[in-house]
């Protein structure tokens, strides 16, 4: 995830850009630029917080212009280095482009255009765009964007200004957001609201693969065939605190609703429909390669219930034996191999236990790898291999989308080492594949059907304690939605394999406690019904998880929670999906402060 | 061709309840925003060219005034963008520009001869005498010339202040590049004029009228001094039995009913409904679409539009903001029994309003009971629900249902 911005008015385009990058550095932060175009074009670029930028920027006299583009970015393609920040130029040095998003031909064109004679300076694959548009140049900024963005697949939202036509600002995307503020005398295109609130509450909302050109006084928009259209503008009523949140009255609430982004952002670059491949970058795979005898994965809180979830693909996939340990145990008492392959779990990186853990692990001689959001974070350093879940900054201290992230992407490295060992064939992998592209769509529909999830929440909200129970991978998702619940709503909540309700938790089960009981149809769907009924001859109120086509379920549930049949071994996305809803609304009902729980930090550094 | 610049931008958190759904700016005073009031005063002094600076809830503004044709004005809009301080937000207006312009604050009254005098001089700025300096900025003049501006001094020298109108020439803009950030973090207009002072002359220029308005209860006696002077225009539909005395002005599609007595000065808006048998006191505003029913008895207030003040209610020395609804029997207290001065919770702190009457200040939309009973200077937030008989005391946060 990155961050872009266009200004065209009247004030100092440096001091607005910087500015507006600051609103939108929840996107990402590990590098910054700005280009501003005056009778020349001007590019200033730093490495680290946009502060740097600006601090950069403020003992430069030089700087003039009221005409500019910006970019704070998150790294995907290429190491964060101050030639890979954005803004990137074309190889005549006319045309500035800021990008967000991805382009998965970025090979074939730059290599198309290398054998032009076009000269590329970064590792991005963001650079493409400035020569496809120079090279589709002929006259007209908007046509060339148009023509080059023909050429092109992936996903985007840009920003582009050239040299020879030193008024306007063209910008167009497709599955990444960008929006149009309308301001007096100024106007903006940003890849969000929250970046020009300052600055102007009118925005035009820019479908995808509409096109628009902004000059100071003008906004002219132009259709998917490159026909001039007409949009109202929208009036947006919420304040800079609120927008932060996007119109969310939480940020947890925010974050879960960006989930059907999440997969998109975990599989990108790493999952090939085409060659039917999943890809990690080298580092990650030379560290596959070895034979290991086994998997070790340390993690703490919601981190270590998605490495028990990993277990489970591992094993089924990989069929290695995995043993999943807390890292506050782990570094202390942890049984260590030097043949084990030690993986790291942590949101921050920076979880003082997990690195702890780590460099234990590593000091016993085990190869280390850790599953983290933060570039550059500690663990990164100490590790053997990364890889990130590019899920983009997560402010709720209750982790939502970095959890579903986490958990594909353990779930695409058991794929990835289970097809390396010859387990999993290339049409199965293709299977999984196609699954994982059907997600977003899955995701988006839970998203939009939460009434009912509502309606639980108000049985759930007096509730004085709440039991969660499934089997198989469902287990771990009870500890994950008992542990989502009780740490934003304060509901004593607890998660149960099914099966081990007899041996002993039945003996607090009264009939004053809900349990939600996720009961997916595979071989364990009997059993859980068995299990269901046994709780019910004890009084408590069930509501059951399902997929829809089962209609079974309703004879056992009071009440039943559905998620969309085809997701196959994906379900536990739009499950956990549904946990998270549930938590955040019970805890909206009760009225907790739910972005930051009492006693909770977002991250642990801490014993 | 000169061109005035009215700052417009502020939200006015000492203004709340009123200003949590209003700018500053936009705070009627006798049927019109205090702005309004402003851009009259200045098209009076001959000046067709206007820059708004807007930020806060900018579209009300906008709305309200759109392009100025109205007027017979051309407005244009700036957005003073990030709050960083007068000095920005007009250091931001300078392409826009040519020659000279006047500067105003869109939330102090001042008089229309007052601006055309600060226009007369090419440098120049406005002075007005007080009895508390030490809020203000304190202005050292010598021979009609302005040599530097102190701000809230603790020890006065004077108590000739700095009125918030000036004159300038677009040679300042240079000095406003050169100021630093305050210490309240700010870029002060007023650094800049000090280096500006230290190089040309500005003329000192001393305003006769001139009205602060810094808290709510300040707008009943702008409120006072405006309705006295107006002209009444009679437009609606009086009845027969109905008793008007002194300067009443009646809006188009208003009706007095029979038994009403209003005494003048009073400003009634358009689309109201006055009586049957109401009683309206001097210095009373009412705003557009309001009601006032049998047995009522309004003095000395401002009622914002569309506010219902129905049956047997008692309103005095008091805001009522727009869209209100009194149920039968709301009465105010206006008056402490020990007859001292009111003081009012606003905001973390006590406040003496230094006034013996005051009512309450109610913000927008807020719906009563019957019989409830609010005491003197009572603050209601927005959107407050009060139930049936429940007395109302001290402050009341936005939104609040109590009973």
């Amino acid at each position: 995830m990155c961050g872009i911005i266009g200004y065209n008015g009247f004030r100092d385009a440096n001091n607005v850009l910087v500015d507006c990058l600051k609103r939108l550095e929840y996107r990402g932060y590990d590098s910054a630029g700005i280009a501003i175009l005056n009778n020349d074009l001007q590019v200033f670029k730093e490495t680290g917080y946009i502060s740097k930028l600006e601090e950069e920027l403020k003992f430069n006299n030089e700087i003039k212009g009221s005409i500019g583009i910006g970019h704070t970015r998150w790294a995907t393609h290429g190491r964060v280095t101050k030639t890979n920040a954005h803004p990137h130029i074309s190889s005549n040095k006319k045309i500035a482009v800021v990008h967000n998003g991805i382009i998965e031909n970025f090979k074939q064109l730059k290599e198309y255009l290398m054998n032009k004679g076009y000269t590329f300076s970064s590792e991005t694959d963001s650079e493409v765009l400035s020569h496809l548009i120079e090279d589709n140049y002929n006259g007209n900024l908007q046509d060339a964007v148009y023509n080059a963005m023909k050429k092109v697949n992936g996903y985007y939202a840009i920003v582009v200004m050239s040299k020879d036509e030193p008024n306007v600002l063209v910008g167009t995307r497709k599955d990444s957001p960008l929006v149009i503020g309308s301001g007096d005398n100024e106007n903006f295109i940003a890849s969000d609201i929250t970046a020009l609130l300052k600055y102007t509450n009118r925005v035009i909302y820019l479908n995808d693969a509409e096109s628009v050109v902004i000059t100071n006084k003008n906004i002219s928009l132009y259709d998917s065939d490159n026909k001039p259209i007409n949009r109202e503008e929208t009036l947006i009523s919420w304040d800079i605190a609120d927008a932060e949140k996007s119109g969310f009255p939480h940020f947890m609430l925010k974050e879960i609703y960006e989930q059907d982004q999440t997969v998109h952002q975990v599989t990108r670059g790493r999952l090939s429909e085409i060659d039917r491949t999943i890809n990690f970058d080298e580092i990650v795979e030379n560290l596959l390669v070895h034979d290991y005898d086994n998997i070790q994965i340390i993690a703490c809180g919601t981190s270590y219930y998605a490495g028990l979830m990993g277990k489970y693909f591992f094993e089924s996939f990989a069929k290695i034996p995995v043993f999943v340990d807390l890292a506050s145990e782990y570094r202390y008492y942890g049984s260590f191999n030097e043949k084990s392959l030690v993986i790291a779990v942590t949101q921050s990186g920076e979880t003082l236990d997990t690195l702890a853990a780590l460099k234990k692990a590593k000091s016993i001689g085990c190869k280390t790898l850790v599953i983290t959001n933060v570039i550059g974070s500690s663990a990164t350093r100490i590790s053997d291999g990364t890889i990130l879940t590019q899920s983009g900054p997560e402010i709720g201290v209750a982790a939502t989308k970095t959890f579903t992230a986490q958990v594909l992407v353990l779930l695409l490295l058991s794929l990835k080492l289970g097809k390396m060992k010859r387990y999993i064939g290339t049409d199965d992998l293709f299977q999984y594949i196609i699954q994982m592209k059907q997600l977003p769509i899955h995701v988006k529909y839970i998203l939009d059907h939460n009434k009912q999830i509502k309606e639980i929440a108000e049985i759930l909200r007096n509730a004085r304690s709440v039991f969660f129970i499934g089997r198989g991978i469902n287990f771990p998702l009870c500890l994950e939605g008992a542990l989502k619940l009780k740490e934003i709503s304060y509901i004593h909540a607890e998660g149960f394999a099914a099966g081990e309700l007899k041996h002993g938790p039945f003996a607090l089960l009264t009939k004053d406690t809900p349990v939600i009981a996720i009961s997916s149809k595979d071989v364990t769907y009997e059993k859980i019904i068995s299990n269901i009924g046994e709780i019910k001859a004890r009084g408590p109120q069930v509501i059951a998880i399902s997929e829809e086509q089962d209609t079974e379920i309703e004879k056992y549930a009071d009440f039943v929670l559905r998620y969309p049949s085809d997701t196959g071994v994906l379900s536990f996305i739009p499950i956990i999906i549904i946990l998270q809803l549930l938590a955040y609304y019970v805890a909206d009902l009760k009225g907790c402060s739910i972005d930051k729980p009492r006693n909770l930090a977002k991250s642990v550094t801490v014993e | 061709m000169s061109t005035c610049l009215i700052l417009a931008a502020g939200e006015g958190k000492r203004m709340h309840p009123l200003t949590y759904t209003r700018p500053k700016v936009m705070l009627p005073i006798a049927n019109k925003p205090i702005l309004e009031w402003n851009l009259i005063n200045a098209m009076k002094s001959g000046i067709t060219d206007f820059i708004f600076i807007v930020g806060y809830k900018s579209e009300m503004v906008r709305n309200y005034f759109q392009d100025g044709s109205n007027w017979d004005v051309s407005i244009e809009y700036i957005n003073q963008g990030k709050p960083l301080g007068t000095g920005h937000a007009i250091s931001v207006v300078e392409p826009f520009i040519e020659k000279d312009f006047l500067i105003l604050s869109g939330d102090t009254f001042l008089g229309s001869l007052d601006i055309q005098n600060v226009r007369k001089q090419s440098m120049s700025m406005g002075l007005c005498t007080v009895d508390h300096p030490e809020e203000y900025g304190i202005v050292k003049t010598e021979n009609d010339a302005v040599v530097k501006i102190f701000e809230k001094m603790n020890e006065p020298f004077s108590n000739l202040i700095n009125a918030g109108i000036y004159h300038f020439q677009k040679e300042i803009f240079p000095f406003l590049k050169q100021i630093k950030l305050s210490k309240r973090g700010e870029y002060e207009l007023t650094d800049a004029i000090n280096l500006v002072a230290k190089e040309m002359k500005i003329n000192a220029v001393l305003v006769n009228q001139w009205r602060d308005i810094g808290y709510p209860w300040d707008l009943l006696e702008a409120n006072r001094e405006i309705v006295t002077d107006i002209n009444p225009i009679r437009e609606g539909l009086i009845e027969k039995f109905a008793t008007i005395h002194g300067a009443v002005s009646i809006g188009k599609n208003t009706r007095v009913m029979n038994g009403s007595y209003i005494e003048g000065p009073v400003v009634i808006g358009e689309n109201c409904k006055i009586g049957p048998n109401c009683y309206i006191r001097p210095y009373t505003s009412i705003g557009d679409g309001c009601h006032i029913g049998a047995a009522s008895e309004i003095k000395n207030s401002v009622i914002m539009n569309h506010t219902n003040i129905p049956h047997h209610n008692y309103i005095g020395d008091s805001i009522i903001g727009q869209g209100c609804n009194l149920g039968s029997g709301t009465k105010v207290a206006n008056l402490r029994l020990d007859k001292k001065n009111v003081v009012v919770t606003h905001g973390n702190k006590k406040i003496d309003t230094k006034r013996r009457k005051l009512g309450v200040i109610m913000g927008d939309n807020v719906q009563t009971g019957i019989n409830a009973s609010l005491n003197v200077g009572s603050i209601i937030g927005n959107d407050v629900f009060i139930g049936p008989g429940t007395i109302v005391d001290g402050l009341i946060r936005p939104h609040t249902h109590i009973y």
